[in-house]
């Protein structure tokens, strides 16, 4: 598209001169500019430094909690990062690697401590008798922890999100009687067969793929918070949050969107479980230990596109590319349908997959359009208790951990007269969002 | 194999699945169940009061046309007090508008229901295809779609009367926020889910009883009724934002049917949380403040048939205009650039804002007034409609007087 009007002074042999540094030949096409391998990198570099910047001076505010020991000034900012072994955070943890060598190759201590949590779905969901460490996303896992030997490796199972407190499992069909400490025979296997159980009470793939999302979730924040890290880091592009924007909104979660898609921090609500398996939120007046936990969530990829990260990994050196071809990249609907369909029908579609075609497509010709949409999102006010808002006290749902909006629900039920049938299931359970009670009750 | 019953009498076949949640239902059920859902829909809102004099925005489509007949039909049922009128834009599109005006004819007739139609050369001295003939096919629905919105309400004026009730429904409701979050357009989200639009300040109301209508349902509903409407689409081109947002709303229906209301409901909730939107409920009156909010001139989109299926220049005239800001934000130095993220990126034009949230999130916000010219409510000095005016009539060969 660029045309490159006059040779450049020190490029004057070259064919196409880099429009940045002009002094190597431009190979590549960045946001209508011709640009060189190097700059290139470089800018994907220079987008996801700002944010880790911004997330440094975040993590060390005042009020924030100190990471795991009490801290002295000198003591390192700690996260940790979800890795979906996809291109997007791979190419985060490339670059969050290349920020600590550079920072240590000019004598200075690393700017963070990084922990790399993946969490494995299939091998909890696909019943094999593997045992966890041979399951192929642990093998996949041990590749990444010998390329990046600087930061710990950790490969958890779905299954693990059974013990998690931060979940209202009354909320949830087919796993009442779940009681936070599992009895020991084989808990993994234990583990998988009720997520089979949980999976197949959904009821449809756009409702599995909404659930299992939520469940990754919240291991990944427990396991920052069990690893004494301050904030999470997730791989999103510019065009994942923009899918982000609009399956959510697709999905009847708008009111959560300034949550979902801005960097900052992220409530947890713990429940406590008084045996049945009801729970009822923790921290009732006297307690706020429970509910007042916060986790940083940030997305330091949110300024580049996907089609970038997809370049960039093939430019590191060797290419990121060889560690993630052999990574399923999106397993979920399919594996979880049950069948290896070869014909997809739409019943088989998540509302997420959707979108990612859709972005695709307007990706490739509008790209600022995309940047546009997470841009826009992120101007909406979160409203909850702790801001300016009006809302109840803290509400939150039981599942996705999302304020709960009452004014919304309330108007909705006039508006719109829901059938009755609905109020006899949500009178028995946990309080759940408009959209989680789509998900899970159909 | 026995016949399946209908989930709500159990005692006739069930013929029809309800497009919105799968229920199998028979043919009078569901005919009820619309009905009652739509007249829910009025009652909540508190749309229409007793002796109201309301003027149903009629096209002749199956939109308007279902909504003519579900208000006749609930007028009577429910003794709503309401004297019904049919109003009818002629744009001046040879082929186009001929039929479907003889449709809304007919259609007074069987509800006997009094028919004004109004001509866009009445209204503003021009019919579109002399538009069309002036500037030519490209950038017309432009003109069509400034002058439609206000039409209705000139239309209405010179009735007298101060609600026009359209035919919108759900899916276009939908599509409105898909493609205003496409767009990032968030003053227009926050106003474009709410059922009533128009404020004091306009001396007509306007309002979207099928708000919560699927179009496929009402699409059986006028099949079942046996409905005379007409269908045709516009022979000029839509608008590529809204064709994009609108296969897009077809693909998540097919995934999940409630994805429609779902993201209706999603608007709604989101309107809220536009910076500068208020978000308190109103004391005493029943209705939200998101449930009634000002129309700005292009409200919804431009043209009635809204099908497009090329996202063409719109799309990528606004990528290229991102693409020069982007441009320019890289001259800025860098306090500015980090600070960007918390602050509006674009040309910021002059806002109004009520600082919330410590003031740190800020988002454009259009100043209402009225049209100098024509009174109607405008953003500017000079509306819409009135400013395309100029420019036509500049133009205009003398010879025509």
């Amino acid at each position: 598209m660029d045309e490159v009007p006059k040779p450049a002074v020190a490029g004057g042999s070259l064919v196409r001169p880099c429009t940045k540094c002009r002094a190597q030949e431009a190979t590549l096409d960045s946001r209508s500019h011709a640009v060189c391998r190097d700059c290139f990198a470089k800018f994907i570099s220079t987008k996801c430094i700002k944010q880790i910047a911004i997330l440094g001076k975040e993590a060390r505010a005042p009020g924030r909690p100190p990471a795991a020991s009490n801290s002295t000034s000198a003591s390192p900012r700690r996260y940790l990062l979800g890795l979906s072994l996809g291109v997007s955070s791979s190419v985060l943890l490339h670059l969050l690697n290349e920020n600590v060598e550079f920072q240590l190759a000019k004598g200075r201590n690393a700017p963070f401590e990084l922990t790399v949590v993946h969490v494995d779905v299939s091998s909890s969901l696909v019943p094999t008798s593997t045992s966890i460490s041979t399951a192929p996303a642990a093998v996949t896992l041990e590749k990444y922890r010998q390329r990046y030997p600087r930061f710990g490796f950790q490969c958890v199972p779905l299954g693990a999100v059974f013990g998690l407190r931060t979940v209202d499992w009354s909320t949830l069909p087919g796993v009442q009687n779940t009681t936070p400490a599992s009895p020991l025979q084989d808990q993994h296997q234990q583990q998988g067969q009720k997520l089979r159980q949980l999976f197949d009470g959904l009821a449809s793939a756009a409702a599995r793929t909404d659930v299992l999302r939520l469940l990754v979730r919240h291991v990944l924040v427990a396991a920052a918070r069990d690893g004494g890290c301050q904030a999470l880091l997730l791989g999103h592009s510019t065009t994942a949050l923009a899918e982000l924007t609009l399956a959510e909104a697709a999905k009847g979660r708008g009111f959560a969107l300034p949550w979902l898609i801005n960097d900052g921090p992220l409530p947890v609500v713990e429940y406590e479980y008084h045996g049945s398996g009801t729970a009822a939120a923790a921290g009732n007046s006297d307690s706020p230990a429970a509910t007042a936990t916060s986790m940083l969530v940030y997305h330091p990829l949110r300024d580049a596109l996907r089609k970038e990260l997809v370049t960039y990994a093939t430019l590191t050196s060797p290419p990121l590319t060889a560690l993630i071809s052999d990574a399923p990249d999106a397993p979920v609907a399919t594996s979880l349908s049950g069948g290896n369909a070869a014909v997809v029908s739409h019943k088989d579609l998540s509302i997420e997959e959707v979108m990612v075609r859709y972005f695709a497509e307007v990706e490739a010709n509008y790209a600022s359009v995309v940047a546009n949409v997470a841009r826009t999102t992120g101007k909406l006010v979160r409203l909850d208790n702790d801001g300016a808002g009006t809302g109840e006290e803290g509400a939150r749902c039981g599942l996705c951990g999302m304020p709960l909006d009452e004014q919304g629900d309330e108007r909705w039920r006039g508006e719109l007269g829901e059938a009755k049938d609905d109020q006899s299931l949500s009178s028995s359970s946990g309080r759940i969002c408009y959209g989680c009670e789509r998900s899970t009750r159909g | 194999m026995a016949p399946t019953l209908c989930a709500m009498c159990k005692t006739q076949r069930a013929l029809i699945k309800r497009p919105k949640n799968h229920a199998k239902l028979c043919k009078a059920c569901f005919i009820t169940i619309f009905e009652d859902e739509v007249h829910h829909t009025i009652t909540s809102s508190n749309l229409f009061f007793p002796g109201e004099k309301v003027a149903i925005g009629a096209s002749g489509g199956k939109d308007s046309t279902v909504l003519a007949s579900v208000l006749k039909t609930l007028n009577e049922r429910h003794g709503y007090g309401l004297d019904l009128v049919l109003l009818s834009i002629d744009e001046g599109i040879k082929g186009y508008r001929d039929d479907s005006l003889e449709t809304v004819k007919r259609n007074a007739l069987q509800y006997e229901m009094p028919l004004k139609i109004v001509g866009y050369d009445e209204l503003y001295g021009w019919t579109m295809d002399q538009v069309v003939e002036t500037i030519g096919k490209k950038g017309n629905c432009t003109y069509c779609g400034v002058f439609r919105r206000q039409a209705l309400d000139r239309g209405a004026k010179m009735l007298g009367i101060k609600h026009v009730v359209t035919g919108h429904n759900a899916d276009d409701v939908a599509e409105t926020v898909l493609m205003n979050l496409l767009r990032g357009d968030l003053s227009r989200l926050s106003r474009s889910t709410s059922i009533v639009t128009g404020d004091s300040r306009s001396e007509v109301k306007r309002s979207k009883p099928l708000k919560y209508s699927y179009e496929k349902e009402i699409v059986l509903y006028a099949h079942h009724k046996k409905l005379d409407y007409f269908s045709t689409e516009c022979i000029y081109s839509p608008e590529a934002f809204r064709g994009s947002a609108r296969s897009l709303i077809k693909q998540l229906e097919r995934v999940r049917p409630s994805a429609i209301l779902d993201i209706v409901r999603s608007g709604e909730d989101m309107s809220r949380l536009v910076p500068g939107e208020s978000s308190s409920p109103c004391d005493g009156c029943k209705t939200t403040p998101a449930a009634y909010a000002p129309v700005v001139e292009d409200d919804v989109g431009g043209c009635g048939s809204q099908n497009g299926r090329t996202p063409g220049g719109e799309m990528a005239a606004m990528d290229k205009q991102l693409r020069e800001n982007e441009a320019y934000e890289g001259l800025e130095i860098d306090v500015a650039s980090t600070m960007a993220r918390n602050k509006a990126t674009q040309n910021e034009k002059p806002k109004d804002l009520p600082i919330r949230n410590g003031g740190s999130k800020a988002a454009t916000r259009q100043v209402l007034g009225n049209c100098k010219r024509c009174g109607y409510m405008s953003s500017q000095d000079i509306c819409q409609a009135c400013t395309l005016l100029e420019g036509l009539n500049k133009n205009r060969p003398q010879i025509q007087i």
